[in-house]
């Protein structure tokens, strides 16, 4: 169910970064041939970035494309293997994101009370900077679920050796 | 507290070891420390409420946007199999010269730099395709494996790689900062054209010795290297050696050139460059929806792993600088005896030790951070110190018996290539890579001259 959940997420939001080539062509097409600049149009190239990148992350973590060490770990046999990922997704990826999105909440609400817009005169309008800046808590959401995933991957690995 | 601080940094390459995902190991071990730091008093707690702020720089970065294009542009010519048409193309044009096979791979090698930018994958992609042709055509296992991993590697070096775009954001911010610890308050500035432009002699200097080693060794020894005859099916017409030559190579000279020229900053260019592979890719038919969903599924994978690992990294950064690790780091490097010299060749063999167990991306932003403000504080040019840096790590993913490229080459090569062959093969390069550092070291204009020309000093 939350492997599902990670990999739609991950394929709807694959589409960005195809947009972010497009609107960057536009952007330059914009700016050199017909002169024009459009400061909203160049930020949210930046916005379909980072919200790529950061909702991606779950979606990542699914195809174990998060890069590894492997010198040793690709010589260690599956149930070894996932006790280093049951230790990791314990000690390293929870408390990480547990961190990361608890020191972020302030940070989040508080763009969202003052209705934050880009501080560029012609930028991205309110709503677009806060719910950027609410990836900062989402992306913690996200990424400890699929790690729950992992959890019970690797204790089912562990039971079944 | 300093000891603390090297503390970390030995845990968390024992932690990296363990093989738990970069990214995650990285933050994680610094939080661990930071809050036992903050129990026993020894860590102030206050430095960890920037995060969100710091995250949130890094996912507005206006430089790094570059990246994500760039993979882009790289994995839709790859899929669009250019690569495969162009090494085609090439060898039936070198074919019939003795050791012509080899430039051919070396010169795809460069003109895919862009292509991808991570280590493996060009190794790999380069391995399964012109592995078993020149195996066929009579070329020893050594000349073969060494070609491919070393122009697989090329790809880091020669801009626009995305390693250089990640190592030009950082040595950025480094070059700022060490001006300000220089009291130097309206600082001069770096950017990724200044890496690119830096990088363009210094990566077409190894080409060049890379063809000439491949040319001399066909010549004396031409029994390793033969020359193929072509059958008359081969034969390509002029019209099929333009389709596949020029359209990529107006994408890559383009690209470059409007970044140079000073038209396009680099995140520009590479938004046009992906666009125009998606053309090439249009007009050579090899798009579908099918394609075009694992080009754009494969980019968000690499670039969400890439920034992932500079949120861990940047995470790592904060809780070294609040052990004072910097400090300790700087003090380590000023009483190497021999001064600069001595400091740049001390930090450089570490470099090289560390690509043994880490790739580039997680060199960049760990280890580059901390050790570059000092080195420039020192009076280095920050070009040459990035190129210098590149080519050195380039230099470890091919050394044997632990460097990356030969890991992800043994893993496409068959059984009856030797892993010792591999190893033989790759050595002269590696001697080339080590002369071509000597000579950036004695004669620094080889990197600083392009960009003083383009951009003015």
């Amino acid at each position: 169910m939350l492997n599902r959940f990670s990999d739609l997420l991950g394929k709807i939001t694959a589409w960005l970064m195809l947009f972010m080539v497009i609107v960057t062509f536009i952007v330059v097409v914009m700016r050199y041939v017909f002169d024009i600049g459009l400061i909203w149009l160049q930020e949210s190239v930046i916005w379909m970035h980072a919200v790529g990148f950061m909702i991606g992350a779950s979606y990542t973590l699914y195809h174990e494309e998060h890069v590894r060490v492997d010198i040793f770990y690709r010589e260690l046999n599956p149930k070894r293997q996932a006790w280093i990922n049951l230790f990791g997704v314990l000690i390293f990826l929870l408390p990480l994101c547990f961190f990361i999105g608890w020191k972020a909440f302030d940070f989040v609400a508080i763009s969202w009370r003052i209705q934050e817009a880009s501080r560029e005169s012609g930028g991205l309008p309110y709503p677009m900077i806060p719910i950027l800046k609410s990836i900062l808590v989402i992306m913690p959401i996200t990424v400890s679920l699929q790690g729950v995933v992992m959890l019970s991957d690797c204790i089912r690995t562990i039971r079944k050796n | 507290m300093e000891w603390v601080a090297a503390l970390l940094f030995i845990t968390v390459i024992i932690f990296l070891l363990a093989g738990f995902p970069v990214a995650f190991t990285l933050g994680g071990t610094a939080l661990i420390f930071a809050i036992a730091g903050m129990i026993g008093g020894s860590f102030n707690g206050a430095l960890l409420s920037s995060l969100p702020n710091r995250i949130f720089g890094i996912m507005t970065n206006q430089t790094l946007v570059a990246v994500p294009l760039f993979v882009f542009m790289g994995v839709t010519l790859e899929r669009a199999k250019i690569a495969e048409e162009l090494l085609e193309t090439l060898s039936s044009l070198f074919g019939s010269l003795r050791g012509g096979l080899g430039v051919s791979i070396t010169l795809v090698g460069m003109l895919l730099a862009a292509s991808t930018g991570i280590v493996g994958a060009t190794v790999v992609t380069m391995g399964l395709l012109s592995l078993p042709t020149m195996l066929k055509r009579g070329y020893s296992p050594e000349i073969s494996a060494g070609t491919i991993c070393a122009s697989g590697t090329l790809g880091q070096i020669i801009p626009p790689s995305i390693i250089l775009v990640m190592l030009g954001d950082v040595m950025t911010t480094a070059y700022q900062q060490a001006q300000l610890d220089m009291g130097i308050y309206s600082p001069k500035t770096v950017s990724v054209g200044d890496l690119f432009a830096g990088a363009l002699i210094p990566g077409l200097l190894l080409v060049f010795l890379y063809i000439l080693y491949i040319l001399l060794l066909a010549y004396f020894k031409p029994n390793v290297m033969p020359a193929h005859h072509r059958t008359s099916e081969e034969k390509i017409s002029v019209m099929k050696i333009i389709r596949a030559l020029l359209p990529p190579l107006l994408l890559i000279f383009g690209v470059l050139g409007s970044i140079l020229g000073g038209y396009a900053t680099p995140t520009e260019a590479a938004g046009v460059g992906g666009t125009g592979a998606l053309l090439i890719a249009i007009i050579h038919r090899q798009l579908n929806l099918e394609k075009l969903l694992e080009i754009m599924r494969y980019t968000l994978r690499i670039s969400s792993m890439v920034f992932l690992i500079l949120i861990g990294a940047s995470i790592f950064s904060l809780v070294f600088r609040g052990y004072g690790g910097d400090d300790s780091v700087q003090a380590l490097l000023e009483s190497i005896p021999g001064g600069v010299i001595g400091a740049v060749l001390a930090v450089m063999l570490i470099m090289f030790l560390l690509g043994f167990v880490l790739d580039f991306i997680e060199i960049t932003f760990v280890v580059v951070p901390i050790v570059a403000p000092i080195l420039l504080a020192m009076g280095l040019d920050p070009i040459w110190l990035g190129i210098l840096i590149a080519i050195n790590l380039q230099t470890s993913f091919l050394t044997p018996p632990f460097g990356f490229a030969l890991f992800y080459l043994r893993g496409v090569a068959p059984p009856s290539i030797k892993t010792t062959q591999i190893y033989r093969g790759v050595i002269p390069f590696v001697i080339i890579q080590l002369f071509t550092l000597l000579l950036i070291s004695v004669f620094p204009e080889l990197v600083t001259w392009l960009p003083n020309k383009i951009y003015g000093s």
